[in-house]
């Protein structure tokens, strides 16, 4: 029993300083990117792009997931202050792991924000700019119909990230004196936001139930303007013209989209771009000539027909 | 020898550990500093394991403890949003904590559920409330007062760099209330008894039933003081924020009763098991290790504490 154990804790030793070895080889700089979200795509697709970006730069990059965690974010935060590396970058909510990137700048470390979230403790937050996106789809719209008709909007004003965008949608419509918001929907997410906005969407049809009486659908995120796109096609409507936008262009989206029916247009965020700047940022960071501007705007691209397949 | 390895076996990989991080990481690792942040960062799951020692004391289980720690986050939370004070909020919190162990402790000990089902069962109602009274949101911002996020970056000024956390000293608080519980009271030696031999503690004349219930309302009462240290800490607070911790906790008691000869948990060795567990995430991410090899390896010393424990006994 003795030596089994002993032969077993120092066999764990090695695979240690193994994997040791292996992290710390020829570094140029030290960076900790700490993310609670990369199950999800889109961090995925940074975290990747950023990576990519730092190999060139030949730095040291330790990508930490705390699977949703976000009080180990904090600590991971403090950890990484601890062993002082040269940049941190995260992709999350940065108001709820203010302690510990109170931790970071007392180390005398500059954070770079990955789609994060502005806080007055990062140098830049790299990002999509929520209110291009919309002012495109919102033009598209305007567009698609002719400056003319009834449009019902899907909105969350709860989330400041998708508010911005109604904002901006309200000021294309409003600026279109032939255009009259039927309704402005705030459906109810908790179910992912595809059931309820289609049970909405099917009440306002039944409201309005002649031809031409709705002529479009802006959405400022694709779930609702899937669900929409149910019930238009539920109530047989689908040859009625009526124009569907969304924004983010989810794989669910860019399949409608495909397939040429009334959901027209989304917008795609380049994750790849947010990624890559974000690695620019913190170059510039660690060379001492940190960005200017507290928020760095990745461009978007609009999604329809026409490229969605590219 | 071979027997004090057996039960020091643990207690050993703990400190070998610590010494291979100190030698690794000869700058950082072993600073005052570092110790009480990683006190910090282990102080939740700290509350919740010791607590759960308690109830693993009598052979149970309490599987509710993730849920119900969200769910008291959500409460406090929900509270302060309504224009509560700080008090009311961690009060109300700490009430539902206390009720939910209750109700676990009245369907095991007087229904007589398997506390594995009866908690499997109220970690799904808890989950759920905690869903519905928050409708699902994180409730964040200028709904949290800052008396109550600013409570987790406090502390007592030890010098000039180091700070002794608020939250280090909760913790601190449990282990010796759960401490004291459990060794140096009637109530805490009967639990042991229970653990030992059910049938023979109740012929004995000892309410084996209210004391099963009592010591479930412990665990309910300290799930929910680590949801609000946790929602303190992330200055929010997620109807699934607290659902890592029963995992671990139940893990850190287990790395814990290696220690024991007879294999009963005890507080202070389950404090051996929280710190393995929080100096391992510390340690490997100062040594910049991926973070899914952190996970492969903490899972792995625990079966192989766990491992070595019994293959002991089993030969001894």
């Amino acid at each position: 029993m003795t030596s089994s154990l002993r032969t077993r804790l120092s066999t764990a030793a090695l695979f240690l300083s193994a994997v040791l070895a292996a992290g710390t080889a020829g570094a140029a700089g030290k960076i900790a990117v700490i993310t609670p979200y990369l199950a999800q795509p889109g961090t995925q697709f940074y975290v990747e792009a950023f990576q990519e970006a730092a190999k060139d730069k030949a730095w040291d990059v330790n990508v930490i997931d705390t699977k949703g965690d976000v009080a180990a974010v904090i600590a991971r935060l403090e950890d990484a202050a601890t062993q002082k590396v040269d940049a941190v970058v995260i992709n999350v909510d940065p108001a709820q792991v203010e302690a510990g990137l109170a931790a970071v700048k007392d180390a005398g470390i500059p954070v770079v924000g990955m789609d994060a979230g502005a806080s007055p403790y990062l140098v830049t937050n790299v990002t999509s700019n929520g209110y291009a996106m919309a002012a495109d789809t919102a033009a598209y719209v305007a567009n698609r119909i002719g400056g003319k008709g009834n449009v019902v909007m899907f909105v969350f004003d709860a989330f400041p990230p998708v508010q911005v965008r109604g904002v901006i949608a309200d000021a294309v419509f409003g600026n279109n004196p032939d255009i009259k918001v039927l309704d402005r929907v705030t459906p109810d997410v908790s179910d992912g936001g595809i059931a309820d906005s289609r049970a909405k969407m099917e009440a306002l049809l039944a409201a309005h139930p002649d031809k031409g009486s709705i002529s479009a659908v802006w959405a400022a995120w694709d779930q609702p303007a899937l669900g929409a796109l149910q019930a238009i096609e539920a109530a047989g409507r689908q040859n009625e013209g009526i124009v569907i936008t969304g924004i983010d262009a989810n794989p669910q989206a860019r399949e409608a989209i495909a397939a040429g029916g009334n959901f027209e247009a989304s917008m795609a965020q380049d994750f790849h771009g947010i990624g890559k700047a974000a690695a620019e940022a913190v170059a510039q960071t660690l060379a001492g000539k940190p960005p200017k501007s507290s928020v760095i705007y990745v461009p978007t691209k609009l999604i329809t027909v026409d490229n969605v397949k590219d | 020898m071979a027997s004090a390895l057996k039960t020091y076996g643990t207690l050993i990989g703990f400190v070998l550990v610590v010494v291979f991080f100190w030698i690794e990481i000869p700058d950082t690792f072993m600073t005052a500093k570092n110790w009480l942040n990683i006190s910090q960062q282990v102080s939740m799951l700290a509350v919740v394991a010791f607590t759960m020692t308690i109830v693993m004391v009598m052979g149970d289980f309490d599987l509710s403890v993730g849920s119900m720690a969200s769910l008291a986050g959500i409460v406090a939370a929900l509270a302060f949003r309504d224009g509560h004070g700080v008090w009311v909020g961690v009060a109300l919190a700490l009430i539902v904590g206390l009720l939910g162990g209750l109700l676990n402790g009245a369907l095991v000990a007087y229904v007589g559920i398997l506390p594995f089902v009866a908690t499997l069962g109220t970690l799904t109602v808890y989950s759920g409330l905690a869903f519905l009274v928050s409708g699902g949101k994180t409730i964040f911002g200028r709904d949290i007062p800052q008396a109550f996020s600013g409570f987790a970056r406090s502390g007592i000024s030890l010098t000039e760099t180091v700070t002794l956390p608020s939250l280090t000293i909760v913790a601190a608080l449990v282990l010796a209330a759960v401490w004291f519980t459990l060794e140096q009271t009637t109530f805490g030696r009967r639990l042991y008894a229970i653990g030992g031999n059910m049938e023979a503690t109740r012929l004995a004349g000892i309410r084996v039933r209210r004391l099963r219930f009592f010591a479930f309302g412990l665990s309910g009462l300290g799930a929910a003081t680590a949801g609000l240290m946790y929602a303190s800490r992330v200055a929010s607070a997620n109807p699934t924020q607290g659902s890592g911790l029963m995992l671990d906790a139940i893990a850190a008691v287990f790395l814990g009763m290696t220690m024991s000869e007879e294999g009963e948990p005890h507080v202070a060795a389950t404090l051996v098991g929280v710190l393995i567990l929080g100096v391992l995430g510390n340690g490997l991410t100062q040594m910049s290790i991926d973070s899914y090899v952190r996970e492969v390896l903490i899972g792995s010393i625990i079966v192989l504490a766990v491992a070595a424990s019994s293959l002991g006994k089993a030969k001894g």
